[in-house]
């Protein structure tokens, strides 16, 4: 497929491109990106019904970045985070314009295997939520969907993936111990864990550490830095700070007008510029605290 | 509106700057008096207030520090403190160069001064004041278009610093047992220069407050007059 790649922008030495929506579109330099891009998004609109949530979102995410996207309650991050991996697919009565590509494919046409992208896109919500058995199943659990036993390795996937998610030193002695006794922290890493089990590709993160404490929320960041080695990730967060400490490239979204109330892209850069000298008046007013 | 409290503790911080600004502003025209009068008693003083100076700058750059600290200010509320924290080193620099001219007065004493230099000198302190007041006005405003055109004016300082180097130089070619006094004078000229030179510093973040672009502002259209 061929993208309208409408202007790039350099970061350092890493010069992944990105779709500038709207007003910074003007930015010069085209710069042949270092990572190629995991995710192309092109036009891509969203339904409920007739109500038009999202708005011809454009975006480019580079492989092996965290991309945060931040914005107003109700402006439409969760749906988009959602899209991203058809998560939005259990909901009635909704469909979509434009396409998501994951490697050049896109997963929003028909007969694509729902469960294999989710498989591929993985999801960390914004509270743990293991499932109500020991650690050592909660991570097995999905391996073993696709028919992976112990005498395939399981046990070497759950350790990789504890040890990935930064938990094994802290749960190994207690593997088949109940998952739900874990501190919340720890079962926002086994959720984690879970989730890098079935090797994705990418990881979104709906607020993964709003209901964690300062110290919790730090091990979680740390491990982001760790995962976009392998990975490529996405968080959607409130937490201004934390998209400024985590991210590579910031996206801001809002809604369009009060009436229509259709989320949409302001704003996407590196996330240096975003949070010292956005281009947009309304990125500079949210992130400066002046309005959202 | 948003964060009311916030902006109402970095306007305290702005008007701190401005009461630096005074300060030094006032150091600078009574060191040169000092000079002017070889007033010893007033120089004395002014050197050791420049320990309030310090202490002004001192107490901004803590309030910023426990803004950024506290507030997590982005975008232009960082590049504002950031430019704050730049901008009352620079004042403070100037206050330094007064205080060298209050040294100066006191160790030239009661040797004679060709009142055409004194008068360069006043010129040149006037010149670089002014260019401070403009500068400072600017920040308050937020007006990039003077932060321009301020530095473009240091030319006019620099000619009037080589001409009292020139004349200095003919003086101590003609009568060495001058050169020592001369030297002296040539050095409060030098501060008074160097003044003009920060005030194109501030000049500097006052563009970069109000567009994120952080380079050197051009101080003249030509090439380069200055002998620092």
């Amino acid at each position: 497929m061929t993208l309208k790649i409408r202007s790039s922008i350099a970061m350092e030495n890493k010069a992944p491109a990105v779709v500038l929506p709207m007003d910074t579109a003007s930015i010069p330099g085209t710069i042949q990106p270092v990572n190629e891009n995991k995710i192309e998004i092109q036009d891509f609109s969203f339904y409920y019904g007739n109500f038009k949530a999202l708005g011809n979102i454009n975006m480019l995410v580079p492989a092996n970045q965290i991309i945060a996207i931040i914005g107003p309650s109700g402006c439409g991050k969760s749906t988009f985070l959602r899209s991203i991996n058809r998560m939005n697919d259990l909901v009635p009565n909704i469909h979509t314009e434009g396409q998501v590509c994951l490697n050049g494919e896109d997963i929003l046409g028909q007969g694509v295997d729902v469960v294999d992208v989710r498989r591929r896109v993985g999801m960390v919500f914004q509270r743990p939520n293991p499932f109500p058995k020991s650690i050592y199943e909660n991570v097995a659990y999905g391996p073993r969907l696709y028919g992976i036993g112990k005498s395939h390795g399981l046990d070497e996937i759950v350790y990789n993936a504890l040890k990935q998610a930064a938990l094994w030193d802290e749960v190994k002695d207690k593997l088949h111990q109940s998952a739900m006794a874990l501190s919340g922290g720890q079962q926002q890493r086994l959720c984690i864990a879970r989730a890098l089990a079935v090797e994705p590709e990418v990881i979104l993160m709906d607020e993964p550490a709003s209901a964690l404490d300062p110290v919790a929320t730090l091990k979680i960041e740390e491990l982001m830095q760790t995962l976009k080695e392998t990975y490529t990730i996405i968080i959607v967060t409130h937490n201004m700070q934390q998209a400024a400490r985590v991210s590579d490239f910031t996206a801001f979204m809002m809604i369009d007008n009060p009436q229509t109330r259709t989320g949409v892209l302001v704003e996407y850069g590196p996330t240096a510029q975003i949070f010292t000298n956005p281009k947009n008046k309304q990125t500079e007013d949210y992130v400066t605290g002046r309005f959202g | 509106m948003a964060r009311e409290t916030f902006e109402r503790q970095m306007q305290t911080i702005l008007d701190q700057v401005l009461v630096l600004g005074s300060m030094v502003e006032q150091a600078v025209l009574e060191a040169l008096d000092t000079l002017k009068r070889r007033d010893q008693t007033a120089a004395r003083r002014i050197y050791e207030a420049d320990l309030h100076i310090n202490e002004k700058r001192y107490s901004i750059e803590s309030g910023c520090i426990t803004l950024i600290a506290t507030q997590q200010p982005m975008a232009r509320d960082v590049r504002f403190l950031a430019a704050i924290l730049e901008i009352i080193t620079e004042l403070e620099r100037i206050g330094d160069y007064a205080k060298g001219i209050c040294k100066i007065t006191q160790i030239i004493s009661e040797e004679a001064i060709d009142p055409v230099l004194i008068d360069e000198l006043q010129q040149m302190a006037d010149q670089g004041l002014d260019m401070l007041r403009r500068a400072l006005d600017a920040f308050v405003a937020s007006d990039v278009e003077t932060a321009r055109e301020i530095p473009l004016e240091d030319a006019r300082v620099d000619d009037l610093y080589n001409q009292i180097y020139r004349q200095l130089m003919e003086e101590m070619m003609a009568d060495i047992t001058t050169i020592d006094r001369a030297n002296h004078i040539m050095w409060a000229a030098h501060n008074l220069e160097r003044m003009s030179d920060r005030v194109t510093n501030i000049c500097e973040r006052i563009v970069y407050v109000a567009t994120g672009e952080m380079k050197e502002l051009d101080t003249e259209e030509g090439g380069n007059t200055g002998l620092n």
